[in-house]
């Protein structure tokens, strides 16, 4: 029987009050959609607070990664919240912090600095999903 | 009994704690025995947004009230800090060097910026303000904020 | 001691996250536009991930003032989140439903809109201004 191959889950905060929210949600979407297709899936936070079964097998069976716009940490803490203890967390801040040339404005839409910021978090983010498809495939 | 004034604003509520004094340019002051504790005001750290960086003085500086005792940078701006006391700097929050934003979590009590051997604490009083007198200050500040967001 | 500093009654608006999903992008950017221009005075945000992580002051609105939910699936996780945790929402919102009915089409990607994409973006923003009205309207 062949053992289903696992997906990396990115789960962004996209926290829509501040700037860094959308920035977590767009290095998401470009991890998932142009950095590391096919081997990544995106889910939504609210759901695995509303119970659905199917994002909580999602989270629960594969290794995730959560994207944090602030230090409230909400895409940790729900992924926390399921009983998920080993996986993989980020913050923006940190990405800014070694790009600070690329200030973030806007939540939606984000402008271009943000949405470059975003590109670069989500190259850098590349090694960690590779990394963790080693460990689990 | 809660330990804080608040006044809301929105979903904002801004708390100012009761035992504290207060320099008009937003920090506060903590008198204990031998030292004075420093932090932001609830007001500041919120309306100013996430800290990302913390640049203090060093410790042994010696230090005037109303001059510059280090700058917050959070994504909205860059903001120099004020020292509400005059005196020698004998500690710095050793928190602060990687976790800035717990100012932003907990402003009044684990987000404490510097301890100060106060010099001229009883002049300094002068120009601070007690939690009621620093309450009535920050509501004219989150109602100027206000005016300015909605005209 | 609590003190209302502006004591105007406002709705809050809960907005889905709605990721990868185009609705769920067009969900976004129709509630900023009604947050940052069409009701401006009247509306503050609530982020939902926040709301959901514990945040007080999201909590505390939502329980003292009437929100407006816009979910981007028949999910409706705003709508849910926001019942379970502070209260049923005076308005609940689908993207899916809104474009149906004006009859515009799903936009066909799930970032960097046009104005093709940004017709589906202006129509929920209006309804969901004009829901911020009548829930306003009802006192």
């Amino acid at each position: 029987m062949d053992k289903k191959q696992k997906k990396v889950v990115v789960l962004p905060c996209s926290g829509i009050g501040k700037t860094f929210g959308s920035v977590a949600r767009e290095t998401a979407h470009e991890l998932v959609e142009s950095v590391r297709p096919g081997v990544t899936v995106l889910t939504c936070l609210p759901l695995l607070v509303i119970n659905d079964p199917d994002a909580r097998q999602l989270v629960t069976e594969n290794p995730v990664i959560t994207i944090d716009g602030c230090p409230k940490d909400c895409a940790k803490k729900s992924v926390e919240s399921v009983g998920k203890k080993d996986f993989h967390t980020c913050r923006v801040v940190t990405f800014y912090s070694a790009h600070k040339d690329l200030k973030p404005e806007g939540v939606a839409p984000l402008n271009d600095a943000g949405l470059k910021l975003a590109k670069i978090s989500a190259e850098e983010l590349a090694a960690t999903v590779d990394d963790l498809l080693k460990e689990e495939n | 009994m809660s330990e804080f004034l608040e006044a809301t604003f929105d979903k904002f509520i801004f708390r100012v704690k009761e035992e504290y004094l207060y320099h008009p340019d937003e920090l506060w002051v903590d008198i204990q025995e031998s030292y004075a504790t420093v932090g932001l005001t609830d007001f500041l750290q919120k309306t100013k947004g996430d800290i990302i960086f913390l640049e203090t003085i060093g410790l042994g500086t010696i230090i005037k009230q109303g001059e510059e005792i280090g700058k917050i940078e959070t994504i909205k701006a860059v903001e120099t800090l004020i020292s509400p006391v005059s005196g020698k700097v004998v500690e710095i929050n050793p928190e602060m060097e990687e976790n800035p934003y717990i100012i932003n979590e907990d402003p009044y009590k684990a987000g404490w910026i510097y301890r100060i051997e106060p010099a001229n604490l009883e002049s300094d009083k002068a120009v601070l303000l007690n939690a009621a007198e620093y309450f009535e200050l920050m509501k004219q500040k989150v109602s100027r904020e206000a005016k300015k967001l909605y005209g | 001691m609590e003190l209302n500093v502006l004591s105007n009654r406002k709705v809050g608006i809960v907005s889905c996250s709605g990721e990868g999903i185009p609705e769920g992008t067009v969900c976004r950017l129709a509630c900023r536009k009604v947050l940052g221009e069409l009701k401006a005075h009247k509306t503050v945000t609530i982020c939902l991930p926040l709301f959901i992580a514990g945040g007080e002051e999201e909590r505390t609105f939502a329980k003292t003032f009437p929100t407006v939910t816009v979910d981007g699936c028949e999910k409706l996780c705003a709508a849910k989140a926001t019942e379970m945790l502070s209260g049923k929402p005076a308005k609940s919102l689908v993207v899916s439903e809104i474009l149906k009915k004006r009859g515009i089409a799903v936009p066909g990607k799930l970032r960097n809109f046009g104005d093709e994409e940004e017709t589906a973006v202006n129509a929920v923003a209006e309804e969901t201004a004009k829901a911020v009205d009548e829930v306003l309207g009802k006192g």
